[in-house]
């Protein structure tokens, strides 16, 4: 077999490289494919008008585990914190929050004297709460069934950090994970522009509103790994958006993994139950024993894998994750940035949760919100070459656009209602940033979905909900990275621990992989 | 001032008080009940609000009543006697139903004639929610240990409490844990295609929530809901012959025969406490009765805030109360008729009648009328449970009248503005006229209309927030966080002060668990 190889990585992310990488190290023949031409999965960079290159998915550079760069042994790019956390729209202006909490605390007293006072020991238990998950996220998941020695030390470390927690924090842990952001934020502060800057965390690409249960989860998973003091933005990488994808690519060519970008995966082979190989797009065949996808569950398992070698009720657990992506992009070219401080990080126009709450609530009757929930970045303001001399590029992030979740298939038109209605919120905040737009692209869940091959239209591989994570993820029973066909291994974001933690889950397939391999 | 001695004086003479009392009056402990009302029942009493016409007030069906209860206090020989409930019908709003019948094979066809899919997902569907209650049952009776704990007693409780999870298998594990996790209607989705049977069942999942069946957490309630045993079948609802109040007067005769004295007219101002230590209580009344233990059956907010001073409790347990969820989001509305009505999906007089109509069209429905109360109002189109006692039980009315429960959802205790009497009467149009667009009769029937807010449901029967669970049945105030993280063992900080209301673990619904799970820590501990 000429063309054959030990394991093939579908998918050149950052989880992709990661997996392939540990794999080359332990001894393997590595092929990584990409029907993209360049790495980086979704969070690569592409052109939406002439000069102006955008990479919306790459915003929050997420966290990469220290497991995870010990395990493959590279050393993350430089970072830096970014010196505002999240910046909330007011009904006179904008609340900006140092991710210093002494300065934040400053910037709350005109809102609130008692949750200026409270501010640091507020985000500082936030703190420890996102940490737990820190540990939960760098171990398989430990699950109900834990049978072998590693499962069960898994299992009492995950316990023991949470007993070592102590009791007022683990309880608030535990009576946290369920509860709504809201009822979380008002628990804790007063302030309604305060609520409202933290509260939008707990919605990111997620169809639920700040009232249903379950965003705080959401809230903390996405600051996992965040500076302290931080309540929404991440440490971004100081070299430019692919910064890390490039050190994860130069280690794995390093390793000798092959890699070959343009060139998508049609197939998955699969011949008496166990992996062959894959068929790419272009008819070729390659061989391998072992197959790591990192694309999303259902297109894995769905689109790439015929049905005939899955059973009915692991197919039905599979289209009963729920994606449902209902956050557009608009990506504006502008000749001028509005004056607003964060706008390196995140800045929200929804002024109270009771705002973003109704926005949600046309994702409910799987509508675009009248008033949506706009979040402004402009990644120029960080990276360099994103944009000609002088000029920057701003994203959008437009919540809700329950539309995607429509059975019935809509028309698809660039000029959508998603960029009137973004227009009408940025105008109401920044009046003057319409006159500065050159060129806007959109893009809708269904855009993203067509663009990115991400099924529903999220970044996220499948909701982060309680009830789709951990083991429970991708689906009850195959949390261990192991599909139910032999040598079939799901090391992307639809994995444990999900979206966000960069390479966590390509590496812990890797792991599994390896381990199997061992036991055969 | 006249004072009396008891070993044990119980606070309130609702379904757990009644039930504490009885099991501590088997002990031998020489027990008293205080009701502040002249009826026993708390929230399940029968008053006869309209003369000749008897109405279960506030809840109106039983299932939740645990049968190790009515076995230890042979409830059935001081009256206990459930009539089933055997229907559930929802109109359409095509002029069609959907039925569910007391015979599954009859209701199988009927589910057949809407979706087979749904007929067949069915049967699946309840042998899996059988399964789910017959997990969570055993925690039903289990005194919750605190996982942050060191003590042998909480390490082996929570030992046990592991063990009984891995003893259900990964499937089963798996299965519990999606349910205690997400949204009715996300859970729903996953099994049926008919969007009103997928209402209709989502509906017993938002009951005394401030939730909306798209908010994860509520597939939780619909659990508890089905976790309805009645002589040991799961699942049946049924009436009280006599209405609910029936019930709580067997267990208060119950409770007298084991030697219990059952007061009413008895409010209780507060709790006496010296040196850290409850010693008895002062009655509104100025007397005095004197106990080495004195048991809430209260809510929390009563409890801790109300009946003692705040300088006996720690602080944390302040914060806990003060952040513990009540937030009424139901009411009732209770007719007397003069005939019965005509639905126009089954027009006349039917067997339909003798069980519950929900007004659950569909799932669209009930989140407009959830959002209706996100925002400060009562839902303009609320989901309704209704049933006619009197069908079943002809004694809860004239001959030939009527008497017929609303069950309503959503009214929010903090409405805007407040509750007013014309705002109350408004909430009950809102009602009625929902309900004439389904039976266009009733409104030429009705001889008397009974509206019930949650300020109203707060004020009669002393629940805080008018919340019928004594706080919101979600994940993060249930088992060891019920009502506190450090006092969900029915204990108190004070010595000698018990909790036993169904604002402990498991609470909820007449169930009595948390009554006798309070009884039999107090016998164990002194």
């Amino acid at each position: 077999m000429a063309n054959g190889y030990d394991v093939i990585v579908i998918g050149a992310s950052a989880d992709g490289l990661v997996a392939a990488t540990a794999l080359a190290k332990a001894g393997k023949r590595v092929l990584v494919v990409d029907s993209a031409t360049a790495i980086g999965g979704e969070s690569r960079a592409f052109e939406f008008a002439p000069g102006f290159v955008a990479a919306p998915f790459a915003l929050d550079a997420g966290w990469v585990p220290p497991v995870v760069a010990r395990g493959i042994g590279v050393a993350p790019p430089p970072s830096v914190a970014p010196e505002f956390s999240v910046t909330v729209a007011t009904n006179d202006g904008f609340l900006a929050l140092p991710v210093d909490a002494s300065r934040a605390a400053t910037a709350i007293k005109p809102h609130s004297t008692r949750d200026a006072a409270r501010w640091p020991a507020f985000v500082s238990q936030l703190r420890k709460l996102s940490g737990f998950l820190e540990v939960l996220y760098q171990t398989p998941a430990p699950d109900v069934d834990a049978v072998s020695f590693s499962d069960l030390s898994a299992l009492l470390g995950v316990g023991g950090a949470l007993r070592g927690m102590g009791r007022e924090d683990m309880t608030e842990l535990l009576r946290a994970l369920p509860m709504s952001v809201q009822d979380f934020l008002d628990d804790h502060l007063e302030s309604t522009s305060l609520k409202a800057a933290v509260g939008a965390g707990g919605v990111r690409d997620l169809r639920q509103g700040a009232r249903s249960g379950g965003t705080t989860f959401n809230l903390l998973h996405y600051i996992v790994g965040a500076p302290a003091g931080s309540v929404r933005a991440r440490s971004r990488w100081k070299g430019g958006w692919g910064a890390f994808g490039t050190v994860l690519f130069d280690a794995a060519r390093a390793a000798g993994v092959t890699i070959k970008l343009g060139r998508g995966v049609a197939r998955i082979l699969v011949r008496d139950d166990a992996v062959t190989g894959v068929l790419m797009d272009d008819a070729e065949e390659i061989f391998a024993r072992d197959v790591v996808s990192t694309l999303d569950p259902s297109h894995t398992m769905l689109r790439l894998v015929d049905p005939v070698w899955l059973d009915p009720e692991f197919i039905r657990a599979v289209r009963n994750i729920r994606y449902r992506g209902c956050t557009a992009l608009v990506l504006y070219a502008v000749d001028k940035l509005p004056e607003v401080p964060g706008l390196d990080s995140v800045v929200s126009l929804t002024p109270t949760l009771t705002d973003l709450e109704r926005a949600y609530d046309a994702a409910k009757y799987r509508q675009l919100s009248q008033t949506p929930h706009v979040e402004l970045t402009a990644p120029s303001l960080r990276w360099g070459g994103m944009a000609p001399e002088g000029k920057h590029v701003v994203v959008a992030r437009v919540s809700y656009d329950g539309r995607e979740a429509s059975p019935e298939p809509r028309a698809l038109n660039p000029d959508d209602d998603v960029t009137a209605r973004a227009a009408s919120v940025i105008a109401r905040h920044l009046p003057s940033f319409e006159n500065s737009v050159l060129a806007r692209a959109v893009l809708t869940p269904h855009d993203i979905e067509a663009r990115f091959g991400l099924t529903g239209g999220t970044p996220t591989h499948g909701e982060v909900a309680l009830d789709q994570i951990l083991f429970m993820r991708p689906v009850a029973g195959s949390s261990r990275y192991a599909m139910p066909i032999d040598g079939l291994y799901l090391g992307g974001p639809g994995a444990h621990p999900g979206p966000g933690v960069t390479g966590a889950a390509g590496w812990l397939a890797a792991r599994a992989l390896i381990r199997n391999k061992r036991k055969a | 001032m006249s004072t009396s001695r008891y070993d044990a004086i119980v606070i309130g003479g609702g379904h757990n008080g009644l039930i504490t009392a009885a099991y501590l009056a088997r002990a031998g402990r020489k027990t008293v009940v205080l009701e502040k009302r002249p009826v026993l029942g708390g929230a399940a009493v029968t008053e006869q609000i309209f003369p000749g016409f008897k109405f279960s007030v506030f809840s109106y069906v039983v299932s939740l009543l645990r049968p190790e209860i009515i076995r230890d206090l042979d409830l059935p020989s001081h009256g206990l006697q459930i009539l089933p409930l055997e229907s559930t019908v929802t109109p359409l709003d095509n002029g069609d139903y959907l039925a569910g019948w007391a015979d599954p094979d009859e209701t199988r066809h009927e589910l057949e004639r809407h979706s087979p899919r749904d007929a067949e997902a069915a049967v699946q569907f309840g042998r899996l929610m059988h399964h789910m209650a017959m997990a969570v049952k055993p925690i039903l009776a289990m005194v919750p240990p605190d996982p942050a704990s060191l003590a042998p007693s909480d390490l082996k409780g929570l030992l046990k409490f592991a063990g009984h999870f891995r003893s259900l298998g990964a499937e089963r594990f798996h299965a519990l844990h999606k349910l205690m996790t997400m949204s009715s209607a996300d859970y729903l989705d996953e099994w049926y295609e008919f969007d009103p049977l997928k209402a209709t069942k989502s509906a017993s999942g938002i009951i005394g929530t401030f939730l909306g069946p798209r908010s994860p957490g509520s597939a939780y309630v619909l659990l508890h809901h089905y976790m309805g045993e009645i002589d040991g079948a799961f699942r049946a609802w049924g009436f009280q012959k006599g209405g609910t109040g029936a019930i709580s007067e067997s267990i208060a005769s119950a409770a007298r025969a084991l030697g219990a004295e059952v007061r009413t007219d008895a409010g209780v101002a507060h709790v006496i406490v010296r040196d850290g230590r409850a010693v008895g209580v002062a009655l509104a009344n100025g007397n005095e009765l004197h106990a080495p233990i004195v048991v809430s059956s209260l809510d929390p907010r009563r409890t801790f805030v109300d009946l003692v001073d705040k300088k006996e409790l720690p602080d944390e347990l302040l914060s806990e109360v003060s952040r513990y969820r009540f937030r009424g989001s139901s009411g009732k509305v209770n007719l007397a008729l003069s005939g019965l009505p005509s639905f126009t999906c089954m027009p006349g007089v039917g067997p339909h009648l003798r069980g519950a109509i929900s007004i659950s069209p569909s799932l669209e429905y009930l989140e407009r009328a959830y959002d209706d109360a996100k925002y400060g109002e009562f839902s303009r189109n609320p989901y309704m449970d209704i049933v006619i006692p009197s069908m079943i039980d002809p004694g809860m009315a004239p001959p030939g009248k009527h008497v017929m429960s609303i069950f309503v959802q959503y009214a929010p205790y903090n409405l805007n503005g407040g509750w007013t009497d014309a705002k109350r009467e408004a909430f009950g149009d809102a009602v009625v006229n929902t309900l004439e667009r389904y039976a266009p009769n009733i409104k030429s029937l009705i001889l008397h209309r009974q509206v019930l807010t949650p300020a109203d449901i707060e004020r009669i029967t002393g629940l805080s927030e008018g919340n019928i669970f004594a706080g919101e049945l979600a994940l993060q105030q249930l088992f060891f966080l019920r009502p506190s993280s450090r006092w969900a063992k029915y204990r108190t900080p004070i010595r000698g002060y018990w909790q036993c209301g169904s604002g402990t673990h498991p609470g909820g619904g007449i169930m009595g668990a948390s009554g006798r799970l309070a009884a039999l820590e107090i016998v164990k501990a002194t």
